[in-house]
């Protein structure tokens, strides 16, 4: 039982109140990144022994970091191989907190010695001094890659990183409910949106889609297919078209159907939404072809009803496919070992005990020895029925857009797109606008940093 | 990110306090306070004084590219007010200020209102079940905020939430609890739920202090109990509903986890929307540290200043004017 507090104790303890603020100000709370790599569906690793170990004579270590379910066999798999080169391997948090991490790692010269990095950060490591150049190390993968998966880890004649897993876009969706509502996968975006009245026609209840206005990724996948070029690079000089014709037909496109409430509009996977996915409420992803993992992550129940057909085009017979998602091994400004580093990146990454890593572990694999090795893998366990599904993923994956590019401040595109976005969809304000708001920060950002850029 | 608003008080404080008289008159062992500072001040500069001058430092320095080129790399140069005149210049800075005001005038009168009712309930003599009372209205205050956030997030999702399916079953719609306006009042309830059980024990450890003799004089006067904690209870625990009132003040202008939990769940909020959420967004996802830091040098400022504020306001009045 204390007295009233007098005035000197009162101010002792409102310092202290403040002084434990700041540490709570100090540790950040880790956001899960939402459907932005590998959707996981695990069995149990197979690992075949590794062949062709580095020659060293000293022994040396290495750090490794990396986010997935493939990461502790691979480095299992390489140690095995090379006792005298030892890997580490940390997992930092998904693609958007280990990049943050790596760019203050170093700043301070600390960074490990390899990481793996989203293709959309790519860039922002490379002007962050955090990828170094290794085309000296592995000029010699070029054919292991197909053209648009090396495109991605290339830059201005430089190779900065080697692909690890892609994420072609795919179209999943609820095959069983599709067949009782007597609609099919469409195959044209005007398909898509005849498809989605359809089923709203036939279930007040149900969607065929849903619009979230934080999927940045997905949303760039959507441009870059209908033609969009978001950041170019000539030489010196950027130039940005986060709002070029192309995103501004795909932003119509959907503002159009959620003027109609022909989509729902809500984020994904929040209970809201995992439970109209399990009531068979929501029909369909356009996303990419991790999708099924995710999918099942939420709505296992649902496994058997879903399939894969291939995304819909804007011109009919077209076969146009962007990426959404999907991340290379980089080598770190800070690495004391870069040949042996990027060794280490093009063993998991582009030999044969590799890809049968990632394929038991359910990550679709960049290389093309991984993706013909897919089409004797099992479907993913959302659509077992689907026997063709490697196939067909195969297929598409042959198709990806080459051009596609990522420019240095994609974290200040992303947030930015995902508030201006959520205003719009707030405040009943067009999707377009919110383009055209993310373009002039993108654009403002990089003059600032001292970037030439035109846009 | 490192920053403070209770240096200043902090230092005050310390100035206050009388130095060691030698018992003869003499003065000796005159470094023998400093000796036994010496840990809490080493303490003090390492975790305080240090970062706080480094945030300051970076608030002045900027991530720019030095040699060009399309893939040049950018390095830490002196920009001088660059980032204060930038954050200055946003209007995001300042809406998120205003969001937070209107979240801070339904959080702060609604959780010291109630944990002042509750505590004036406990205290009353007839009360009965006293202890489990206390604790269960305490409970609340040990569920970590971030699980508190997804608790009534749940709660608050259409599909999910028991009060929507109510009103449906009723044959309303569901309630938008997620979107405006109703979303400040379900913000501010979260941390209401969280507080109130901090803040009351504050106050019932104050009024269990008042001799119960003033209670027994007041009965023989014949003041109603209603009167007594009007007039009585009431005007004695003013310095800690003082004391519980610059705490939620300080709560308020530093909220982050309630919204950033809920950010997923609903359009309403962006990534903006108070301004530590700024901050965070500036420094973790944009790799701006430098801005950042600015901002919370900002923040830190404004928090002292409103602080001081409230305290001259109330100071005189709740500690009857000794200092």
């Amino acid at each position: 039982m204390t007295p009233p507090l007098d005035r000197r104790q009162f101010l002792l303890g409102a310092s202290a109140i403040a002084a434990g603020s700041v540490l709570a100000a100090c540790s950040s709370g880790s956001k899960g990144t939402a459907a932005t790599s590998a959707g996981a569906a695990a069995s149990g690793p197979s690992v075949a022994p590794a062949s062709g170990g580095a020659v060293t004579t000293e022994k040396i270590s290495l750090n490794y970091w990396a986010w997935g379910t493939p990461q502790d066999p691979f480095v299992a798999a390489w140690n095995k191989a090379n006792p005298n080169i030892q890997v580490k391997h940390t997992d930092a948090g998904g693609g958007t907190d280990s990049s943050a991490k790596l760019l203050t790692a170093a700043r301070a010269g600390d960074a490990p010695d390899a990481a793996l990095v989203e293709y959309t950060t790519l860039p922002a490591m490379i002007v962050g001094n955090v990828a170094t150049d290794i085309t000296q190390y592995v000029s010699s993968l070029k054919g292991s890659f197909s053209e648009g998966t090396w495109g991605q880890t290339t830059f201005n004649g430089a190779i900065y990183g080697v692909p690890q897993d892609v994420g072609p876009m795919v179209l999943v969706y609820n095959e069983a409910r599709f067949t009782q509502l007597g609609v099919k996968p469409p195959t044209t975006w005007a398909e898509f949106a005849t498809v989605a009245e359809q089923v709203r026609k036939a279930d007040k209840n149900t969607y065929l889609a849903t619009f979230s206005p934080a999927e940045f990724g997905n949303f760039a996948g959507l441009s870059q297919q209908a033609g969009g070029q978001w950041w170019k690079v000539d030489g010196e000089n950027w130039t940005v078209g986060i709002n070029d014709d192309a995103s501004l037909k795909v932003a119509d496109f959907w503002q159009d159907l959620i003027d109609r409430d022909l989509v729902s509009v809500e984020a994904l996977f929040t209970p809201e939404y995992n439970k109209q996915l399990n009531a068979g409420q929501i029909l369909s992803w356009p996303s990419a072809l991790w999708a099924p993992g995710v999918i099942y992550g939420a709505a296992p129940s649902q496994a058997g009803k879903w399939a894969m057909s291939r995304f819909p085009q804007w011109t009919a017979g077209d076969d146009k496919v962007a990426y959404q998602g999907g991340s290379a091994v980089v080598v770190t400004s800070s690495a004391k070992h870069p040949a042996e580093a990027a060794q280490f990146a093009a063993f998991i990454n582009s030999s044969a005990a590799g890809a049968q890593i990632q394929l038991s572990t359910g990550q679709y694999p960049a290389s093309v020895v991984g993706q013909q090795a897919a089409i004797k893998s099992a479907p993913p366990v959302l659509m077992p029925q689907q026997k063709d599904f490697w196939k067909l993923a195969s297929e598409i994956s042959a198709q990806t857009i080459p051009s596609i590019s990522w420019g240095p401040n994609v974290n200040v595109a992303s947030s930015t797109f995902q508030d201006a976005m959520k205003a719009a969809i707030a405040n009943k304000t067009k999707l377009r606008d919110a383009l055209a708001v993310t373009q002039k920060a993108v654009v403002a950002d990089m003059a600032k940093t001292g970037f030439k850029v035109t846009g | 990110m490192t920053t403070n608003s209770g240096v200043s008080t902090a230092v005050r404080a310390t100035e206050l306090r009388p130095l060691p008289r030698a018992r003869n008159g003499r003065r000796r062992n005159t470094f023998a306070p400093y000796v036994l500072l010496s840990p809490a001040l080493l303490l003090y500069a390492v975790f305080l004084l240090i970062p706080i001058g480094y945030a300051i430092y970076l608030s002045f320095q900027g991530l720019r590219l030095v040699a060009g080129g399309a893939f040049g790399k950018r390095q830490q140069v002196f920009v001088g007010f660059d980032n204060y005149h930038t954050t200055l210049a946003d209007p995001e800075f300042y809406s998120g200020f205003g969001r937070l005001a209107i979240y801070g005038l339904i959080a702060v009168p609604v959780t010291l209102g109630l944990a002042l009712l509750f505590a004036l309930l406990i205290d009353h003599p007839k009360t009965r079940a006293k202890s489990f009372s206390r604790t269960a209205i305490f409970i609340p205050y040990a569920v970590p905020g971030v699980v508190a956030s997804l608790l009534w997030g749940f709660m608050y999702l259409p599909s999910t939430s028991p009060f929507s399916y109510i009103s449906k079953t009723m044959g309303g719609g569901s309630i938008p609890f997620l979107n405006l306006p109703l979303l400040f009042p379900s913000v501010a309830n979260i941390a209401i739920w969280g507080g109130v059980g901090f803040n009351m024990i504050i106050i019932y450890t104050a009024l269990r202090a008042v001799p119960a003799d003033i209670y027994e004089s007041a009965r023989i006067d014949g003041a109603s109990e209603w009167q007594i904690a009007l007039r009585i209870k009431i005007p004695l625990v003013a310095p800690a509903l003082v004391l519980t009132g610059l705490f939620s003040l300080i709560g308020t202008l530093q909220v982050y986890g309630e919204p950033t939990t809920l950010s997923p769940m609903t359009a309403d909020i962006t990534q903006t929307w108070v301004p530590l959420m700024k901050i965070y967004r500036d420094a973790f996802t944009r790799d701006d540290l430098p801005l950042a830091s600015a901002a919370s040098v900002l923040l830190a400022l404004g928090i002292v200043v409103v602080s001081v504020l409230l305290l001259l306001a109330t100071q005189r009045r709740a500690f009857g004017g000794n200092s």
